[in-house]
């Protein structure tokens, strides 16, 4: 990074910085999704990409996910590098066939003959009252699909560069926003830089308790953190995953083999996910380094509520998360 | 069919290991006598080969972790029945294979059988997280010992901490002789004690150094000879003119045929040949017995550089008193070597019966060495120094050394260590005959 002062942007700026410095550096790059063109996008993400890149590589769709996605792995397969807007990740689910068993398979199936070098990006999760259906945390229920990348950044300076490996990548990419974070401002350099798939940031160092996140919960954590330092003396390392497939073991790994304890935090649903999954690579690989089983802080199991209340805590929080340390460091 | 390698027990006295580096990786081929990884045991690094030809199916220690003897660091799959029974149970088929072709494993470390053995006789099923277990191993605390304070009275990391603590704490009782002593000596103390804290808060920050299974084994194998064996020390001086002057003529004559003697392999040879004379000194403690050794094995402390992590090795010189100067030299020359670069094997190190640490290159006057056992003396060198000497009532220059001997007052008593020391000063001096 230069040593110039670092300008700071939204979150939505930097998404779509990312999108249009590759679609000016790559002309087999378009964009697609409901409105995204004319009305600059529903949370004006591709605000003024219309206006530069014109209607044959900013496409307004209609309300047919099925039908777009479908569209996007079709041109994908003949060499283009669509990105597909999901208004929201919720919305995915009508268009399931095509990016769970299509995108994801379709270079394993065609033999080789065809890639799938996509983008599914859109926001996930819940924290808005759009309730129970248009809450969706997908990562757990996408992530058990092999043959696909996925990406969840937590801040505005991952979002540009992990977004832009996304589209340079040559197999398919869900890559989850948060509608929660879009207007989050961040340090965004000038100039142009990736941040390369499966290399996990240590957010905060300590030795005490390590906690892994992935996407917005990471910042419940970083306040745990300091609540649990300040008020505990207990030092947690948070490590912010940045991408779930591929996980980066090695780091997690380390820092459970300093610290032996460990809490998972991941938004989604606990049964079968992405939380359950990084308790059972820690198991298998730290065992006897562990001090404690791994602790989960996980949605609650039930439907996201709509009662503002409700909805706060059935989603991990700062509180839970502090509670699960103290439990984990046998403090509880 | 896969193969499992454990962790070898290299040494007499190995009770874990450290996998330092993979030579393989997970997939790779490998063929019998091939070297697949280094491991750090007690006294050195080693090579560990295997005995079938095969592939790294997996790797399950990482470089770095130091597991127990006959612990499974690694799979190898020999490529047979592999496609009869692909998908076979593991513990079905591993089990089968460790007992049909694989090595026997080595019997646990005593150590830790002791802490298995107490969890399995407390009675209800002794609950300890992994890593209080392994740390208790790691320091040899006896996990019945401890309290758990987790959930169902589970022993976990900080219960073992406690006790680490308090075992050390229980092991010092300065404090209680600081106070025995007169008043003013332990306030001195005290003042100085408290100006260094003050002082190291200033300035540079501490660090701790974790241990290498080598500085575990000195700090092990010294306390035990500082504790058990009664040493006393008896000290020469010796000519060294007449070993300097021979050394000299013999390197220039010789220098084309690479031979190049150090003042030290007149030293081992001479310590070798007196041992016919005096057969104690060449002897172990043996409890209730005194061993007599036959074989006259010379051990040669040398030191490690800082940058291969420090330490202290002792390559032995075999039959040292049937080996001619120039043989011990280019032995002790290439062990030494090789303990600085690639790290010597456990029987390049054992069954030394005498050893000599030489201090002389750093300009050493006079020092005593510390007992390395079994064996019952040791031989502490200092320079050959220029210096003011009486030669037949009248004042000269020489160059005289200060030998050292430490022993071992259980087999060798004042007088009889004397008399070796006097042996080898008579040696020493006329050193024509350390060539015959």
């Amino acid at each position: 990074m230069s040593a110039t002062a670092v300008r700071e942007i939204e979150f939505r700026d930097a998404l779509r910085e990312a999108m249009s410095e590759e679609m000016r550096r790559d002309p087999k790059v378009f964009l697609l999704g409901e409105e995204v063109a004319e009305y600059d996008g529903a949370y004006k993400v591709s605000k003024g990409m219309l206006a530069e890149f014109g209607p044959r590589r900013i496409i307004d769709t209609p309300i047919s996910e099925n039908g777009f996605a479908g569209l996007g792995i079709g041109a994908a397969m003949m060499g283009l590098r669509p990105i597909v807007e999901f208004m929201s990740w919720s919305f995915s689910l009508v268009a399931a066939d095509q990016i769970l068993n299509n995108a994801p398979k379709m270079l394993y199936m065609s033999g080789g003959q065809f890639g799938c070098p996509i983008v599914f990006r859109g926001n996930d999760g819940a924290g808005g009252q759009l309730g129970s259906t248009h809450s969706w945390c997908v990562e757990s229920l996408y992530a058990n699909v092999p043959g696909l990348k996925m990406a969840i950044p937590s801040n505005p300076y991952d979002a540009k560069g992990l977004l832009k490996t996304a589209i340079r990548d040559a197999d398919p990419v869900f890559f989850l926003e948060s509608e929660r974070m879009l207007s989050m401002k961040g340090e965004v350099p000038e100039e142009e830089y990736l941040i390369p798939f499966g290399q996990a940031a240590i957010r905060r160092t300590g030795e005490d308790c390590t906690i892994v996140s992935f996407g917005r919960p990471v910042h419940f954590a970083m306040e745990a953190a300091e609540t649990l330092a300040a008020e505990d003396g207990i030092e947690c390392e948070v490590i912010d995953g940045r991408t779930i497939r591929p996980l980066d073991l090695d780091t997690i790994v380390a820092s459970v083999r300093k610290t032996n304890r460990c809490v998972v935090v991941d938004q989604s649903w606990s049964f079968a996910s992405v939380g359950s999954e990084v308790a059972a690579q820690i198991s298998e690989h730290c065992f006897d380094d562990l001090d404690n089983h791994v602790h989960r802080v996980h949605a609650d199991d039930v439907p996201a509520p709509y009662a503002s209340n409700l909805e706060q805590e059935m989603l991990p929080n700062p509180r839970k998360i502090r509670s699960a340390v103290l439990s984990a460091c046998y403090r509880a | 069919m896969a193969i499992e390698l454990t962790m070898p027990r290299l040494s007499d006295t190995m009770e874990s290991g450290t996998i330092i580096k993979w030579n393989v990786k997970e997939g790779d081929a490998v063929s019998a006598g091939d070297v697949v990884a280094d491991v750090e045991t007690d006294k050195a690094t080693m090579e560990m080969q295997v005995y079938d030809d095969g592939t790294v199916s997996r790797i399950v220690v990482p470089e770095g972790k130091t597991v127990a003897v006959g612990t499974l660091i690694a799979v190898i799959d020999d490529g047979e029945e592999s496609a009869a029974a692909p998908a076979a149970p593991a513990a079905t088929s591993t089990a089968a294979a460790s007992t049909a072709s694989a090595p026997p494993p080595a019997a646990p470390a005593p150590a830790a059988s002791v802490s298995r053995g107490a969890a399995i006789d407390a009675g209800p099923r002794m609950r300890v997280s992994p890593v209080a277990r392994r740390l208790a191993d790691e320091h040899r605390i006896d996990l019945a010992s401890i309290e758990g304070s987790g959930p169902a009275g589970r022993i976990v990391k900080q219960d073992v901490l406690g006790a680490i603590e308090n075992r050390t704490a229980a092991a010092a009782p300065p404090t209680r002789i600081e106070t025995a002593v007169a008043l003013p000596v332990p306030a001195a103390r005290a003042g100085i004690a408290a100006s260094t804290t003050a002082l190291s808060a200033a300035g540079r920050p501490g660090s701790e150094v974790a241990l290498s299974g080598m500085r575990q084994t000195i700090a092990r194998r010294l306390v035990e000879s500082k504790n058990t064996i009664p040493h006393y020390q008896v000290t020469v001086r010796i000519d060294m003119d007449p070993v300097l002057a021979l050394r000299k003529d013999l390197n220039a004559q010789l220098a084309t045929q690479g031979v190049k003697l150090s003042v030290n392999d007149f030293i081992v040879r001479g310590c070798a040949v007196a041992m016919a004379e005096h057969p104690f000194m060449n002897a172990s403690w043996a409890g209730d017995r005194i061993l007599l050794h036959g074989a006259v094995n010379i051990g040669v402390a040398v030191a490690l550089s800082a940058e291969r992590g420090g330490g202290l090795v002792v390559p032995t010189i075999r039959d040292a008193d049937r080996k001619s100067l120039r043989w011990i030299s280019e032995e002790t020359r290439e062990l030494a070597e090789k303990a600085r670069t690639k790290g010597l094997s456990a029987e390049e190190m054992s069954d030394s019966t005498f050893t000599i640490s030489n201090l002389g290159m750093f300009g050493v006057e006079h020092f005593t060495a510390v007992i390395n056992p079994p064996n019952s003396a040791i031989l502490a060198c200092g320079a050959a120094l220029e210096q003011p000497v009486v030669r037949n009532g009248v004042l000269a220059v020489g160059h005289e050394m200060q030998a050292t001997l430490s022993l071992d007052h259980r087999v060798i008593d004042g007088a009889m260590g004397a008399a070796w020391l006097g042996t080898l000063k008579d040696l020493l001096e006329h050193p024509a005959t350390l060539l015959v």
